[in-house]
């Protein structure tokens, strides 16, 4: 039983890393064909603040030098664990370079794009 | 086989797949086969109400349009590509069925990066690739008459676009290296065994920190010969700290600009690594868009976004020890994978950094840009610029393809937006996609009336790890215009 549990909880997640890592992830204008507009201030925000810091390696929330961000399934808790501390060859940002408000406001603007 | 064993070997998979360092480069050049250019207006996105014409094809390697008095359409061609391809430059007229007429021909120094037309002449930077580079003035019978020349154009980066203000000629003029340091690199573009002396030159006096680089002796047969190179200097030459290189003009790096008719060149504003793009804004502003570092050669920088800034008089903008106005010394964001954190080069800064108006993608080359001035079109005072796309892997490795693409810029919040993007579940140029979509835009200029924005497609190029192959007559000219 804990053989064939393992071996399904492992195809489970095999998949849905394969999924994750091939489902479409494109959102621009051109793709949607509706344009984009920032809910509130803190998506309005969230957005400024994402192309200063992420749009370079994730551009549109695509893959880019870094993978994209549009189709990664981890909460935002994570993502912003991540921004704060860095994750392989993904710097980490101090509380200098975004503060915890931008922080806040990049997850949602993530939130609000992904929904897009 | 037990749980345990299975998400340990489920970890393995998932800590594999993500490891940045384990994956292989997908940029958008690396093809394999090369198929033949296609054209499918079909295979291009854009927002809702805008349509997408070809205006012309089968082009080499064409660089950027302007329209003269009348409104007739001109494109010029480099004649000169990245993997030592030369070909003829060529200014030429497109009528309206896309048929070209030959207007000039320019000798082998490409590539003619920029053309505008202005009262009655065109003014063309000439690349300089071989003897550097010149600033050209065309009549409309095919005259050339040079108003500039000498410029420090025979390394990595060449004389790019050019805009005509107040009398002067600005021009940008890109940097001989990568990041300050003359190193293998430079071999494998091809100059530096033709100038074994080239270096970069700065506008203004720098005062160095004497750090030098060890690498290879590509000038000699010894695999074991190795030699050191300090920033501003000459393959295989060392510095110390504190050393003053003293500033010039021309200098590489730049805006810079002339009189009209020629005249004495002046510095408007230094530090920029290849500023290729410039065009005036609806406000009388100049902005450049700068092509950021790549993590190759002795002084590897990773993880820099090209930027569009706007052109400030006599402003030094960071290169080679900042970009996007932050430093790239000793900083984790631009230290390349396996390499150490980048070192300074400078040990007073002439001034501190700008900040940019927009950071675009790491390696998107983004190049020309002309601002919306007309509501009709829509989108007003917004910078649209072309993405030529990476040129993965010999500027690093990307994950997928980055570019390939028209952007949309609010210049005002930095804001960026896709305008015409290729039709696929991923991004990419046509060739990668095997669509008859869009290849590599590298220039674009909204007509007269600002109604019409034309799109200039370099064409096929394919990278490999010997060094770029382009494809000619894969050139294409597209325009978008409201339905």
């Amino acid at each position: 039983m804990r053989n064939h549990l393992g071996i399904v909880l492992m195809a489970g997640l095999i998949t849905a890393q394969i999924f994750w890592n091939a489902c479409a992830s494109r959102k621009s204008e051109p793709v949607k064909q509706k344009e984009f507009s920032a809910v509130d201030a803190h998506v309005k925000n969230g957005e400024k603040a994402f192309m200063t810091h992420c749009q370079k390696c994730h551009p549109g929330g695509e893959a880019g030098l870094g993978p994209a961000l549009n189709s990664n399934p981890a909460p935002q808790f994570v993502k912003r664990f991540q921004m704060r501390h860095g994750l392989g060859v993904m710097p980490s940002f101090t509380k200098e370079e975004i503060s915890k408000g931008d922080l806040k406001d990049i997850s949602a603007y993530l939130k609000a794009w992904k929904k897009y | 086989m037990s749980t345990f064993r299975g998400f340990v070997l489920l970890c393995l998979c998932l800590s594999l797949s993500s490891c940045y360092r384990m994956k292989t480069s997908k940029g958008g050049g690396e093809i394999g086969t090369v198929p033949g250019r296609s054209i499918s207006v079909a295979d291009i996105l854009l927002p809702q109400g805008y349509k997408i014409e070809l205006v012309a094809k089968d082009l080499t390697f064409p660089s950027e349009v302007t329209f003269d008095a009348s409104g007739n359409l001109y494109v010029i061609e480099t004649g000169y590509c990245y993997g030592e391809v030369w070909t003829e430059p060529k200014l030429m007229k497109i009528d309206a069925a896309g048929n070209k007429s030959v207007i000039a021909k320019g000798a082998k120094n490409g590539p003619w990066n920029g053309v505008v037309f202005h009262n009655n002449n065109f003014y063309v930077s000439e690349g300089g690739a071989l003897e550097g580079g010149k600033i050209l003035k065309i009549s409309p019978a095919g005259e050339i008459s040079t108003l500039a020349e000498n410029l420090p154009s025979i390394g990595d980066h060449h004389t790019n676009n050019l805009v005509v203000k107040d009398g002067y000629i600005y021009f940008g003029q890109g940097t001989a290296t990568n990041s300050g340091v003359v190193g293998p690199d430079n071999a494998s573009f091809g100059w530096l065994e033709r100038r074994k002396d080239f270096h970069d030159i700065p506008c203004g006096d720098l005062v160095l920190t004497g750090q030098n680089y060890e690498s290879p002796n590509v000038l000699t047969e010894d695999p074991n010969d190795k030699v050191l190179t300090g920033a501003f200097s000459s393959f295989g030459t060392q510095t110390v700290p504190g050393q003053v290189i003293t500033g010039r003009v021309p200098c590489t790096g730049a805006i810079l600009r002339v009189p009209l008719d020629g005249g004495k060149m002046e510095m408007v504003s230094w530090g920029l690594r290849n500023p290729f793009g410039l065009a005036i804004a609806p406000d009388g502003k100049i902005y450049t868009t700068e092509n950021a570092y790549d993590d190759r050669g002795s002084r590897p920088v990773w993880g820099a976004g090209d930027v569009l800034w706007e052109v400030k008089q006599g402003v030094w903008y960071g290169w080679p020890d900042f970009s996007e106005g932050r430093p790239v010394r000793n900083d984790e964001e631009f230290k390349a994978p396996a390499h150490h954190e980048v070192a300074p080069l400078i040990q007073k800064l002439p001034n501190e950094p700008p900040k940019p108006v927009a950071v675009l993608g790491v390696h998107s080359s983004s190049n020309g840009f002309d601002f919306s001035t007309n509501a009709q079109f829509g989108y007003k005072g917004e910078a649209f610029i072309a993405q030529f796309g990476d040129m993965a892997p010999g500027v690093g490795k990307v994950l997928s393809p980055v570019g390939f693409k028209v952007v949309r810029v609010d210049t005002e919040t930095g804001v960026i937006r896709d305008f015409a993007v290729n039709k696929g579940k991923r991004n990419g140029p046509a060739s990668w996609l095997r669509s008859g979509g869009l290849e590599r835009p590298v220039s674009v200029k909204f007509d007269p009336q600002g109604q019409a924005l034309y799109v200039v497609d370099f064409g096929i190029l394919k990278m490999t790890r010997q060094g770029p192959v382009p494809q000619q007559n894969t050139g294409v000219i597209w325009k978008i215009s409201k339905m």
